[in-house]
């Protein structure tokens, strides 16, 4: 576990850890230039796992964050993660580079997370939250009650609806991101995130009102 | 409820995903439409209670996990490989010792013939039975026979 654990380390200083400007070649005074992610892939490609465990540097905690978001229990977010890059390591050859790595890795991880849902069966709580209705509630534990709600208001949206409004509300991606990542038109992005606001709108009334 | 036919309009506004020249013309119609200067209000709460839900960081261990799980791949693949050789082969083996098995039990091919092709091929059989019968007889009889004719 120290020897993963500190390999990890290693790797986390040959890959920079996810930001916005991931692919930019920014010039760095101690040492080299980091590599994109499309060396990194190119490498990996050609067997280098060394290059392929820094794109797990980089993407493993925006992937986890996004499961957990999409699936809801950490448990099965790690698994899910786990088979997504399963999934892009046996895909290396077949990546082709029309989307970023970030968005091919976020389509695996969607199409994972569907498949966890098909597996376990979903089931819609259609019932508007009132924990905002308490007004016993301490300040503290008021807020943690709505990060609660809010969790559950996400947790019982359609998948579809929750899929995008998880990657333009906590991942911040564009429309056109999005479209990319769920393999569906710009249009179709559009009217789901209005449906699943409305949705939203319903289920946390207690707090929007 | 918002019944304002323009409110599908409004996430791409909230999301600055308009273009400049929408988003000039839809601003003009928030100024006239009380209905959805509401909703683009709840809207921007919406939009502030899921932010501050932020996404979960990975564990160290969980990212230990990850890596070890990586380093088991490239050996994944040829396990695989080989598992699916060893199936192919169980399966060329399996056919081969039914095909024996069915060319050992041939005479109960004949089990599966009509009642008619049974009785004639036993028929056969006793004709070329009794048949072999007189010949023997026969060759007794000429053994016998030339035997006395010598004690004669």
């Amino acid at each position: 576990m120290v020897r993963q654990i500190e390999k990890s380390v290693q790797y986390g200083k040959k890959s920079p850890t996810l930001s916005n400007h991931m692919n930019d070649h920014d010039a760095t005074e101690n040492g080299p230039l980091p590599q994109t992610d499309l060396e990194l892939v190119r490498e990996a490609r050609h067997g280098d796992m060394d290059a392929f465990h820094g794109l797990v540097d980089r993407y493993a905690s925006y992937l986890y964050g996004l499961a957990v978001s999409l699936i809801g229990n950490a448990t099965d977010a790690e698994d899910a993660v786990q088979e997504t890059l399963t999934g892009a390591f046996r895909g290396l050859r077949s990546f082709r580079q029309e989307a970023s790595v970030k968005t091919w890795l976020t389509r695996i991880l969607v199409r994972q997370a569907a498949a966890h849902h098909r597996r376990r069966g979903f089931r819609i709580v259609a019932r508007p939250i009132d924990g905002a209705a308490d007004p016993a509630g301490a300040a503290e534990t008021a807020g943690a009650d709505a990060q609660m709600d809010v969790r559950a208001a996400i947790d019982a949206l359609p998948p579809d609806y929750r899929e995008v409004i998880v990657l333009r509300e906590m991942q911040g991606m564009s429309y056109e991101q999005i479209a990319q990542a769920l393999a569906i038109p710009r249009g179709t992005v559009e009217s789901r995130l209005f449906r699943a606001r409305g949705q939203l709108q319903e289920l946390l009334q207690a707090y929007l009102a | 409820m918002n019944t304002c036919e323009q409110a599908s309009r409004l996430s791409a506004y909230h999301d600055g995903e308009m273009s400049p020249d929408c988003r000039v013309e839809f601003e003009r119609h928030l100024g006239q439409c009380p209905q959805c200067a509401a909703e683009l209000d709840r809207l921007r709460r919406l939009t502030a209670m899921l932010g501050a839900a932020r996404p979960a960081a990975i564990p160290a261990a969980s990212l230990a996990r990850l890596h070890r799980a990586v380093d088991l791949l490239p050996t994944t693949g040829i396990r695989r490989l080989a598992e699916a050789l060893a199936g192919v082969a169980a399966a060329i083996l399996l056919v081969c010792m039914i095909g024996l098995a069915r060319r050992s039990d041939a005479p109960a091919a004949t089990a599966s013939m009509p009642v008619w092709e049974t009785q004639a091929v036993a028929q056969q059989q006793a004709v070329s039975a009794t048949a072999t019968s007189d010949v023997l007889l026969a060759s007794w009889m000429v053994q016998d026979l030339s035997g006395r004719s010598e004690h004669d």
